[in-house]
């Protein structure tokens, strides 16, 4: 298997984005139609305090995925309340069909003051198709545990045989790699099942990926296919410090299989997404999200500058 | 009927010395019989820090079985750590509650950490003492209790009871935070989970104790105690806002239940008010209730939530 790549696809600068938002359309997430495709990604707004807001817009386009029918015009989901988990920004949202119904698993952002963030996963559901959708409740459905400190977020849903199945990812902990730098965090990818999407039973701080940069590697929106009998999985990864702008420390995609859905192998190389010299996705790739639409098997994902200028696409050959 | 004979004030931090992490408060007692002390579980902090803020730590004092108010022995170190670099128990370890479990003594306590838009966020983690409930070890670096979609923050307040052959915990969870004056507020209501093995918590999902002086009445220290064929929960309450004084302060409030589930609140039964003057003239807060050599005492604190110390009172009467 190899990608083969059709280079970026959707610029937010070239739109009107709602909640005033302008730059940054990351973490793209495909909910498929008869005659389009709806992707929803996570754009930026400028708080009061010069501190970004993420909120969550989509893009419907044809089922060539490159001509734009519209961009959401308004809000598909408010930011939570005073206090909330989800206060300060939802990135991302993976939107799942059940029955009538669009359920998206949010990641919430609220602001911390010793470190930056803490994240959440919070459940809304759309009854309009997914053009808006309303929380199950203030607070979140997935959140830290007895041996998951922190930073649980980056929820992917798949139902299999009628098992809601949830890849997520958990905060192993924060760590000051210099004395006069802000804390950075490290996290690995978990998994949890429900009878209801509700209800979750975690698989309690298993990381269930192995590393490949060591511990301090974090790992990132865990994005699942089924090709035939085999599971694929697809993530991004990284090193824990001084991962924005330096060479070859930033996110790349990583990839791994199982046919059991509990032991995974981890294989970056087949199918490998390689970054193309000089252009978009150059320094990095991130945000990795699968979906099939019309027998094909896409690969939807961020490049530099952790999806501020856009995410792309490519096509998985067998 | 039934009322609570003060006996006045049992324990002042103040007076302890030689610890810089207890400067004032003694918050939340609860207590552990011991075969010659009973010990006092309670939560305190050291000076505020340069902006004003204060961490929260827990520990004890031994007071002498026959005799509450001679202080035995102070704890020399909180029993808890803070946690670390992120983590929900970063900025205070308050309130705690302990229970005996076989050999070990399981303690449940809130962790606190420090928020951008609100002061603060709360939630429950759990430690196991294996020395007799001098000191103890957490379970995990995470809370045992967090926020679900109904309970969305400020999980704090638990008291932790082990009736037939069930655990029981007894929290608050937060409902809204209030701007007041340009300040957020915490509205907190009484919840419960229970548990076959005290750690794995199911949640009733449930509003114990209707809200009474307001819609944002805030409840804490659900107080939970069996005597008489029933379940007697002593809590405290307050107003939303301007609750730091007299006005709109800290009282406590009664309600009971057959099942722990169902609860029917009776404030006027509570049975104890604030003094006409002294050390708990303005409010009294966080009950709890606990049997002594045939004697059912309430330890209470007063004015500023235990600032200067706990109180015992004694049951004049009969619960039922």
């Amino acid at each position: 298997m190899k990608w083969l790549k059709h280079g970026k696809i959707f610029d937010p600068t070239e739109h009107t984005l709602p909640n005033r938002c302008v730059q940054f359309a990351q973490s793209p997430q495909a909910l498929v139609f008869d005659d389009f495709v709806r992707i929803y990604f996570s754009t930026r707004a400028v708080d009061t305090n010069g501190k970004f807001l993420s909120h969550i817009a989509f893009v419907d386009m044809r089922k060539n995925l490159r001509e734009v029918i519209r961009v959401s015009d308004q809000t598909v989901i408010p930011l939570g309340g005073l206090g909330c988990f989800d206060e300060h920004g939802i990135f991302p949202m993976n939107v799942v069909r059940h029955g009538d119904l669009v359920y998206g698993y949010t990641c919430g952002w609220n602001r911390r003051v010793s470190v930056s963030v803490d994240t959440a996963v919070g459940l809304a559901i759309s009854r309009d198709n997914g053009l808006t959708f309303e929380r199950i409740g203030p607070g979140p459905v997935l959140a830290a545990s007895l041996d998951e400190p922190c930073l649980v977020g980056d929820g992917f849903v798949m139902v299999i045989d009628g098992v809601f199945h949830m890849w997520y990812i958990f905060g192993t902990g924060w760590k000051k790699y210099a004395p006069d730098v802000a804390p950075d965090r490290t996290y690995k990818i978990g998994h949890a099942t429900s009878p209801d999407g509700v209800n979750w039973t975690k698989e309690e701080s298993r990381q269930i990926i192995s590393d490949q940069l060591g511990p301090d590697e974090s790992q990132a929106l865990p994005t699942v296919v089924k090709i035939g009998s085999r599971y694929h999985m697809f993530f991004c990864y990284r090193e824990s410090f001084d991962f924005r702008k330096a060479k070859g420390r930033g996110y790349r995609v990583g990839h791994a299989w199982s046919d059991d859905l509990s032991n995974w192998t981890r294989d970056d190389d087949a199918p490998q997404l390689d970054g193309t010299p000089g252009a978009w996705d150059s320094d990095m790739q991130c945000y990795p999200h699968v979906f099939e639409c019309d027998g094909k098997v896409y690969l939807l994902y961020n490049g530099n500058e952790f999806g501020r200028h856009g995410f792309g696409l490519a096509e998985l050959q067998p | 009927m039934f009322y609570w004979k003060k006996l006045g004030k049992a324990f002042t931090p103040q007076e302890i010395q030689g610890r810089p992490w207890l400067k004032e408060f003694a918050q939340a007692p609860a207590t552990l019989v011991m075969d010659d002390v009973v010990r006092f579980y309670f939560s305190c902090r050291p000076p505020a820090d340069a902006n004003g803020q204060y961490v929260s730590y827990s520990a004890y004092v031994d007071l002498e079985r026959q005799d509450l108010f001679k202080v035995r022995h102070v704890a020399e170190q909180p029993i808890l750590t803070l946690g670390g670099l992120g983590e929900f128990d970063e900025f205070g370890t308050y309130p705690v509650s302990v229970v005996r479990d076989g050999d070990v003594v399981r303690a449940y306590y809130a962790g606190w950490t420090r928020c951008e838009s609100v002061p603060f966020n709360v939630a429950i983690g759990t430690a196991v003492s294996r020395d007799g409930g001098k000191t103890f070890t957490k379970m995990g670096n995470g809370p045992i209790l967090s926020y679900s979609p109904d309970e969305p923050f400020v999980l704090s307040g638990p008291k932790i009871r082990r009736f037939n052959g069930q655990w029981q915990l007894f929290y608050i969870a937060g409902r809204k935070w209030k701007t007041v004056d340009g300040r957020a507020e915490p509205v907190y209501k009484i919840r419960m989970a229970m548990s076959h093995d005290g750690l794995h918590w199911t949640k009733l999902n449930k509003d114990l104790v209707e809200s009474r002086v307001e819609e944002d009445e805030a409840q804490a220290s659900p107080d939970v105690f069996y005597a008489n064929g029933n379940y007697h929960m002593f809590f405290c309450y307050r107003y939303s806002s301007h609750y730091r004084g007299k006005q709109n302060g800290y009282r406590i409030g009664y309600a009971s239940s057959s099942n722990l589930v169902d609860w029917v609140r009776d404030d006027s039964k509570a049975g104890i008010e604030v003094s006409e003057q002294g050390w708990d003239a303005e409010m009294i807060s966080y009950p709890h209730v606990f049997e002594l050599d045939g004697k059912t005492y309430m330890a209470y604190l007063g004015d500023q939530v235990g600032r200067h110390g706990f109180g015992l009172a004694v049951l004049e009467g009969r619960l039922e």
